[in-house]
């Protein structure tokens, strides 16, 4: 074998070898990226359950009967009247107002209420409201009904949503 | 190698020399071969590898994922796609006693210690019975299911023997409501309600990971049960039923059966109460059938003029045979006269005018004689008198006696009169936005307006005035029918039913409220029949259901009643 031959030889070698260097260093690198995407997906199954299990927990403490059970004892609050809906944009047109300086063109809607009767509540549901109980909590006035709807009525200004009923012109 | 070219004699000593040197040129040549062939593999093994990473692996591993999230049951929900069924993996409590792998005792504390943290957690749970369970040194399952909050507490015991694994598991996350709807499913197969009528469906790894979403509404369906439950205590029922139908669709809103079972928990009490009273139970649902044989008599135009009376005072003797009615209200009685006060004399004479066989094809248009439609597999049979039909049950089939059909075929059936008369099969699937069986016409659209005012006057001026919710122009009729039992009907055990229809001035929705053998209590003011238990509830329910389902209260409208008013001696309102 001549010299020269020799070290083709040898050269041939050396680029294989370099060669599957680096192919094993991509074949490595390629395996680890591989098993990241696949934690990446087991976490995101795992959290997926999680979440799925933490939505029926949500909706399991929030259905419909446990509703109608808090709200029979805590808020009760009963079906609207006719005279809570307003019909049409032109019942809503009669209570605008001019509301904001300058020509706005945000309309707001307003209702003088001089003696706004109570929120339809039921008798024997304020007893159990446990209003008293908030006040020994936090100190705080109690949150009356009456003391908000005297607080809307002396700032003129009553969101369309608290009107329940007793709009008047 | 000249030496080879010219043949000549060789000599012995020669021989073996030229034979190695050629067995090292073919080694040489092999060894060559072998190491070309090596390469070549070698590259076309980086390249198939090459070709694998770039093109195939990436597929599954995206699949793996969907496969993992696929649901093992579709889920259900209501028409909104608030979830109803749901299948997911659950938390359970197992004892293993053999975790600590070290031959010794299961449990790190004592089995009363551990047994009292338990019972602290899980108040239902035994301690003294725990205790003996953990002292046993038997694997098994504590508890089927643990709230997540309440695995973290378990994991807090810190006792390795008290195992969680997560298991699939069916969740109805509203409880009982709507649970004949649903059903329940063990072992895999889904059972009574829509779990056993889509369980192919709901199973199928191709279709399971779209949720079906089934025609009710749950807070519709929340306040019919929430109402049939209060009514059903007020009156001291055995049992309670009620259905709301889209008389346009022919979609269940809510269908509700009382007493209910629980599908989270299947017990032999739930199994005892899995009939379903709206769909599989029949019953003679009385006075609630005039409204469908005066219907009969204005389309057949035996009505043609509604001021037209019939006498009403005197019982109709058909052999020995009598029709009666409770109360006489006059000598005699027009067509809404008989409808408010719900006179069987007067109905079974306009019965007999329209004749055996157009009533019982009337009948039979409002599928009386055939299982109701709905997806569901309890579907009662209908009690139909077969063969032509004699003149006496002809007439006692006019006021809902000697027929029996369930309450979902009665709300079909009105839906048919009040939406301008066409019967659609009920459904429990949600129809696409505009899409509605086209039905099949029973009811000429003229005889379907009529009806809408009687009915309506009915429940202004009659025996409905108890479900009359302002704002909501409420219309429909009672119907008390005696509950047949040995050697006749038994006088003081009623089916109390308000079948009823609303708005009037255009209707939209059916709603039937039913009770089983109410009693006379304080709340009914000792009355049994309809009016004073069924009526109140339909009075309660339509405000709370109304809205909800697009119907306003309105005071200032009203269906056109200027025609027949003074028919029953009202002015208009």
């Amino acid at each position: 074998m001549t010299p020269q031959a020799q070290l083709r030889r040898i050269g041939w070698i050396a680029l294989l070898a370099v060669l599957t260097g680096f192919y094993l260093m991509l074949h490595f690198k390629v395996q680890a990226v591989h098993s990241e995407v696949v934690r990446a997906e087991r976490r995101i199954v795992s959290l997926e359950q999680e979440k799925l299990l933490l939505a029926t927990e949500f909706e399991t403490r929030a259905n419909q009967m446990q509703l109608a059970a808090w709200n029979q004892v805590d808020f009760g609050y009963v079906a609207p009247t006719a005279a809570q809906f307003l019909e049409g944009e032109r019942q809503l047109a009669a209570l605008g107002v001019s509301g904001l300086p300058g020509s706005s063109p945000i309309l707001m809607a307003k209702a003088t209420v001089d003696d706004m009767p109570a929120l339809p509540v039921e008798a024997d549901v304020e007893d159990v409201a446990g209003r008293v109980l908030a006040v020994a909590e936090t100190g705080e006035a109690p949150r009356d009904l009456r003391l908000a709807t005297a607080t809307l009525a002396s700032s003129g200004r009553v969101p369309l949503a608290a009107l329940a009923g007793a709009t008047t012109e | 190698m000249n030496s080879f070219a010219a043949p000549r004699p060789l000599t012995p000593a020669r021989v073996p020399l030229v034979d190695r040197r050629r067995h090292a040129l073919f080694t040489a040549q092999v060894r060559v071969l072998l190491f070309g062939g090596a390469f070549v593999l070698l590259a076309a093994a980086a390249l198939m590898r090459l070709a694998w990473l770039g093109v195939v692996q990436p597929a599954p591993s995206t699949t793996s994922m969907a496969d993992a999230l696929l649901p093992i049951r579709a889920e259900l929900t209501d028409r909104n796609g608030v979830t109803l069924a749901r299948a997911f993996p659950a938390y359970a409590l197992w004892y293993n006693p053999q975790a600590l792998e070290d031959g010794g005792s299961p449990l790190v504390k004592s089995p009363q210690s551990v047994a009292q943290e338990l019972a602290a957690i899980f108040p239902d749970m035994d301690a003294q019975d725990l205790a003996k369970r953990l002292a046993s040194g038997k694997s098994g399952y504590l508890r089927r299911r643990v709230l997540p909050e309440d695995a973290n507490k378990v994991m807090e015991i810190g006792e390795l023997a008290l195992e969680l694994p997560r298991e699939t598991d069916r969740h109805y996350p509203q409880g009982q409501l709507a649970a004949h709807v649903l059903g329940y499913v063990q072992d895999g197969q889904g059972y009574v309600g829509m779990e056993a009528a889509l369980n192919d469906r709901l199973a199928n790894p191709a279709q399971r990971g779209q949720p079906v979403a089934l025609s009710i509404d749950s807070r519709v369906q929340g306040a019919l049960e929430d109402e049939l439950n209060r009514g059903m205590r007020m009156v001291d029922a055995v049992g309670a039923a009620g259905v709301v139908l889209d008389v346009h669709t022919g979609e269940v809103m809510a269908m509700a059966s009382l007493p209910e079972f629980d599908p989270n928990h299947m017990d032999q009490e739930g199994q005892s109460r899995v009939f379903n009273k709206v769909t599989n139970q029949v019953y003679e649902l009385g006075s609630t059938f005039k409204p469908l044989t005066v219907a009969a008599a204005l389309d057949a135009g035996v009505i043609t003029d509604l001021s037209r009376r019939w006498q009403a005072n005197r019982p109709l003797a058909m052999g020995r045979f009598r029709i009666k009615d409770t109360k006489v209200y006059g000598a005699t009685l027009n067509a809404p006269q008989a409808m408010i006060h719900s006179s069987n004399i007067v109905t079974a004479q306009i019965a007999d005018e329209v004749g055996p066989a157009r009533m019982k094809q009337v009948m039979g248009n409002l599928g009386f004689n055939e299982r109701p439609y709905i997806e569901l597999p309890a579907r009662g049979f209908p009690i139909w008198p077969s063969g032509e039909w004699p003149r006496l049950r002809n007439m006692t089939i006019s006021y809902g006696h000697g027929i029996a059909v369930t309450p979902l075929h009665l709300a079909s059936a009105y839906a048919a009169m009040v939406n301008g008369g066409v019967w659609r099969p009920a459904t429990l699937l949600k129809l696409p936005e505009g899409e509605a069986p086209r039905g099949r016409r029973v009811f000429k659209e003229s005889t379907s307006a009529q009806m809408n005012k009687i009915l309506r006057m009915i429940a202004l001026y009659g025996t409905g005035r108890h479900a009359d919710a302002p704002g909501f122009r409420v219309g429909g009729k009672t119907g008390s029918a005696e509950k047949p039992g040995a050697g006749g009907y038994r006088r003081t055990t009623l089916v109390s039913t308000f079948a009823s229809a609303f708005p009037m001035d255009d209707p939209q929705y059916v709603v039937i409220i039913m009770y089983d053998e109410p009693k006379g209590t304080v709340a009914s003011s000792y009355q049994r029949t309809a009016a004073w238990n069924a009526a109140p509830t339909v009075k309660r329910l339509v405000p709370r259901i109304g809205p909800l389902l697009g119907v306003y209260p309105d005071e200032t409208r009203e269906i056109d009643l200027a025609s027949v008013a003074h028919l029953v001696g009202k002015s208009e309102k």
